[in-house]
Order: C-alpha cells, then sequence, then structure tokens
C-alpha cells in the first residue's frame, strides 16, 4: 500500500515539475506519464477526464491527481497524489521568495519580468480565441458577454459574483435546452 | 490571532479555487480584486512579479499564485495554507466524481451552468490582460511587444515557456 502510494506521489510530482507553462501545456506529458508508461488511464478515460477538467473548478493536474489517486488508493490515494502534484510549484515558489524577495528592484530583472508579461497577455489573448472557437456562440452567450464586461468593467462588481451571476442565468435560460437535447437524443 | 490568519488564508483561496473555471489566468482578476483590492495582502507591483514567475515556473498557475501570496501573508505555512484551500474545492469536486457522482457534471442543470460560466472566462481574461496592461505597460514598447508576440504565437505553435523566456529577453533590450 505505501510503495503505491510513494509511486503515486513521484509520478504526479514528475509531472508537476516538469509541466512548465501551465494548462494546456501539460496536456502531452499528462497523457505520456499517465495512458502510455503507467497506463492508469486508456486513451479514452483520459480525454474523459479532460473535459471533466474543462467543466469542474480548479488546475486539470490536480484534478488529474485526484482522480487517478482517488481510483487507485481511496481518498488516501488522491491525497498523496494531489501533494505530489503540488509539491513541485510549493518548493520552488518559496525558494524564490526566500532568496529573491526584492529582485524586481534591479532595473534589468525589471525589464525580464515586463518583458515576460508581454508573452503572458499574448498568451491570454490565445486563450480567449481558443475559448471562443471551442464555445455554442448563440445569443445567450453574446448576451452573457456583454453583462459580464459590463459589471467587471462599469459596474466594478466582484468577478466571483460575476462568475455566480453568469452561471445563474445559463442555468435559467439554457437547461431547458440540454435536457431537450438529451431526451431526444437518447433511445 | 495567528490561527485565524491562517483560516482565513485557507478561506479565502478556497473560495477562489471553487469559483476558477477555464483555466489559471481567467482567475488573475478575481485574485487582483480580492487579495490585492480588498485584503490589501500584497501590492499590485508585487502581484504582477507574481504573475511574470508563475507563468515561467513548474506547476499550476493558480497553484504558483496560491504559494506566492500565502507566503507573502504568513511565511511557509501561510503558502501551504493557500495552496491546499486553492486546491480544496477541485479536489472534493473530483472525489465526489470519481465516487460515481458522474452523472452531475452531465446533468442539465450543470450544463446550462457551465454555458452561463463560458462567456464570463471570456470577460475575465480580458479582464486579465487589462489589469496587466494597466500595471506594467508603461511605455508603447511592452504594447507593441504583446501585439507581435500574439501574431507570432498565433502563427506558430512555440513552446509557452520558451516563447515567454524569449519575450523576458527582448524586454532587456525594449522596455524602458
Amino acid at each position: 500500500m505505501l510503495k503505491k502510494l510513494l509511486k503515486l506521489t513521484g509520478i504526479f510530482f514528475y509531472i508537476g515539475l516538469f509541466t512548465l507553462g501551465g494548462g494546456y501545456a501539460m496536456i502531452p506529458l499528462m497523457k505520456q506519464e499517465l495512458v502510455e508508461k503507467h497506463k492508469y488511464f486508456t486513451d479514452d478515460e483520459f480525454y474523459e477526464m479532460f473535459a471533466i477538467s474543462q467543466v469542474t473548478p480548479g488546475p486539470i493536474a490536480v484534478n488529474m491527481a485526484t482522480f487517478i489517486g482517488f481510483r487507485e488508493a481511496g481518498i488516501i490515494g488522491s491525497a498523496f497524489a494531489t501533494t505530489g502534484v503540488m509539491l513541485p510549484s510549493l518548493i520552488i515558489i518559496i525558494l524564490i521568495s526566500l532568496f529573491f524577495q526584492n529582485i524586481t528592484k534591479n532595473v534589468f530583472v525589471h525589464r525580464f519580468f515586463v518583458g515576460i508579461l508581454t508573452g503572458v497577455v499574448a498568451e491570454i489573448s490565445y486563450v480567449i480565441i481558443d475559448v471562443w472557437k471551442k464555445s455554442q456562440i448563440d445569443f445567450f452567450f453574446y448576451a452573457v458577454f456583454v453583462l459580464s464586461l459590463i459589471e467587471i468593467f462599469l459596474l466594478k462588481v466582484n468577478p466571483i459574483y460575476v462568475i455566480i451571476i453568469g452561471g445563474a442565468l445559463g442555468i435559467v435560460f439554457k437547461s431547458k435546452e440540454f435536457a431537450k437535447n438529451a431526451s431526444s437524443s437518447s433511445h | 490571532m495567528h490561527r485565524l490568519h491562517l483560516i482565513s488564508v485557507f478561506f479565502e483561496f478556497f473560495k477562489i479555487g471553487a469559483v476558477t473555471f477555464g483555466g489559471g489566468q481567467a482567475m488573475l482578476p478575481i485574485l487582483k480584486r480580492e487579495l490585492v483590492e480588498n485584503l490589501h495582502w500584497v501590492s499590485m507591483n508585487q502581484f504582477l512579479y507574481f504573475v511574470s514567475v508563475s507563468q515561467v515556473t513548474p506547476g499550476p498557475i493558480a497553484v504558483n499564485m496560491a504559494t506566492f501570496i500565502g507566503y507573502e501573508v504568513d511565511g511557509i505555512f501561510g503558502a501551504i495554507t493557500a495552496t491546499t484551500g486553492v486546491a480544496m474545492p477541485s479536489f472534493l469536486v473530483i472525489t465526489l466524481i470519481a465516487t460515481g457522482l458522474k452523472k452531475l457534471s452531465s446533468s442539465a442543470v450543470y450544463r446550462g451552468f457551465i454555458a452561463g460560466v463560458k462567456p464570463v472566462i471570456v470577460s475575465l481574461l480580458i479582464g486579465a490582460i487589462y489589469l496587466i496592461a494597466r500595471g506594467a505597460f508603461h511605455t508603447l514598447a511592452p504594447f507593441i511587444m504583446a501585439g507581435i508576440a500574439f501574431a507570432v504565437f498565433l502563427k506558430y505553435k512555440i513552446n509557452a515557456f520558451l516563447f515567454l523566456i524569449a519575450m523576458g529577453a527582448i524586454g532587456l533590450f525594449l522596455i524602458k
């Protein structure tokens, strides 16, 4: 049991350590480790888990770790796997905080980090296009989009409430459609 | 008092973890609102520094941001508490799904909820760009760099990490 737990922790530690860039950049490495090498998932299961991660809160790597850990060794397994995947971030960021407190006071370091931020803006723009392409763009989508822009930029509503309002509108106006589609497509 | 503080760190990040759909970048406006403006746990400059470092160090952005801010508030224990808090909602939800409540995520009500959250994510991502540009881009050069970087990133599928390091290196020469 302990061996199994440590193995889970080790695999997810490795995934946490070598997934630079976050988000979608993590997918190929995770697939290689979890499907091809250690066979925790079949191909289909992996993509199903990926799809579930898109609609549940939290980082996809944490979701994968929790799910596989649970299946392998119950709630203790998910605790070990999740700890494994977060440990590299925790250690590295704490070390950076310890040793590089005032690093940005240096003008060259500051320029370097602002340079990185220009790249981050480019990446976020890319993600926006990606989300837009993968969504069903209808009147409802536009309406909630415009409403949320007004809430965030003009009314300065706390973003947490903007998410909850969006979700509530979705339940009111879109659930019926999904229920209808589900019943008409099932046999 | 100290323990009380750690509890509030935990719940603050738990709350943020629970509403973080669509990846760590969409959470940036939420983090800024809660932790920079409402609670003053970190300054805007620190926040922007954490954003840039979080993107070029290993691990999920949400976890990196939580560790950074948690450490700033309460040292190593703060970092561990914040990280645990931000991961806890996904831990709970995925455990529920693993125990067989998979139907939850495919139910009509839940799909309706997600259909309403998606457009908000787009707005939050626009908000993330706005807060970075407003906070860190003080001359024209970074705006131009971001525009060109976007075009390049769109056309060529470059490794995200190397891409960001390259932009940092260019920044050394172009940003004043």
